[in-house]
């Protein structure tokens, strides 16, 4: 259903009359706007890391363990893949404001098929730590029975599933809105002179990388050295 | 801003000049338990990570000249580092580990009126 356009009219104090610019028009107000939302981002992220590093001071033996088990090969492919997306992610933005409409889009896909190869890593990942019997809800992460790992590496595991789950939904998410940005540059709604929300959506997708780039540390690293 | 005005060739470069970097990073993360401060793994592999982000920030979410949105930044991370340099060392006395479901209960010593024993007897 399509509407005609009206435009705004507001009066200034001298009498003058000026069109209202709608988010589109508004290329630093949409990016301010964006900003905010991301560091709700930042600081939900921030206090989940400080509750890491407060029971990393707690269980610090059991921690080492814990994240020496992960499977470091798979993490650190994960760390690669999100590493380009985030260069074609930002290539596509570049070749939108040069006017290349068609390499934008083909970047954009580029992106989408790396985040379903994180999403597939991740899951082959997960799987096998459920296949070794360290899952949410199973035994071994269930304190006061034979299965149960130290407690530390309980708080571990919670953390881990609970950090990489919630940034694999972000994933999801993103993926969701380059899908969603695909349509929008299709329907001709973003254009190289009206390109706020793929800078917006290239905005996100490097929040998405920035939070990886201290989760990959955090589990998969601490227990590197430690000789298993 | 005009964010249209732009050199793609050149821009182009500076994209892969930090995807060279990070990858350089990210190099320097799997090689540092290894081969050097293997004793200070987690405090290197923070500040390898916070140089990825700060890389990250600068280029590829164009912070680099951004005046407001940088101290809108600096002061998010600002109360976050607050958080963190008031509770860490905080953890060092920690009063509460009868209540506490964050603390093993295998190790704590529960003090009975004129007895204090512990939960491993």
């Amino acid at each position: 259903m399509s509407h005609e356009y009206v435009p705004e009219i507001a009066t200034s104090r001298d009498g003058k009359q000026h069109e209202v610019q709608g988010w589109q028009g508004d290329f630093y107000g949409g990016k301010l706007g964006f900003w905010l939302f991301m560091l709700t981002e930042v600081m939900m992220f921030g206090a989940m890391f400080l509750v890491l590093t407060y029971y990393y001071s707690l269980h610090q033996q059991d921690f080492i363990d814990a994240s020496s088990h992960l499977n470091r090969l798979l993490g650190g492919t994960n760390t690669v893949v999100l590493l380009i997306s985030a260069l074609t992610m930002g290539l596509g933005l570049l070749r939108m404001r040069t006017g290349d409409v068609k390499g934008a889009k083909l970047m954009i896909y580029a992106t989408i098929i790396l985040a379903i190869i994180f999403l597939g890593i991740k899951a082959v990942e997960w799987r096998e730590e459920f296949e070794h019997g360290v899952f949410l809800g199973l035994d071994a992460l269930q304190s006061g029975n034979e299965h149960s790992r130290p407690f530390g590496q309980i708080l571990f595991y919670g953390m881990y599933f609970t950090m990489t789950g919630l940034h694999g939904f972000h994933i999801i998410i993103g993926i969701g809105l380059m899908i969603w940005l695909l349509k929008r540059i299709n329907a001709g709604k973003v254009t190289t002179e009206h390109h706020i929300l793929h800078f917006n959506i290239a905005l996100y997708w490097d929040l998405v990388h920035l939070i990886w780039v201290f989760v990959f540390p955090y589990y998969y690293m601490i227990g590197a050295g430690s000789g298993h | 801003m005009d964010t249209n005005k732009i050199d793609y060739a050149k821009e182009k470069v500076g994209y892969y000049k930090v995807l060279g970097g990070l990858l350089l990073l990210t190099t320097l993360t799997f090689i540092q338990p290894h081969m050097f401060l293997e004793h200070y793994t987690f405090t290197v592999q923070i500040m390898i990570g916070a140089t990825k982000a700060w890389i990250i920030l600068m280029y590829y979410m164009h912070m680099k000249g951004e005046t407001l949105i940088g101290w809108t930044v600096v002061f998010a991370v600002s109360l976050v580092v607050f958080f963190f340099t008031v509770v860490i060392p905080d953890v060092n006395h920690f009063q509460f580990k009868e209540e506490s479901h964050i603390t093993s209960q295998a190790h704590i010593e529960v003090d009975y009126g004129h007895h204090t024993a512990s939960h491993e007897e």
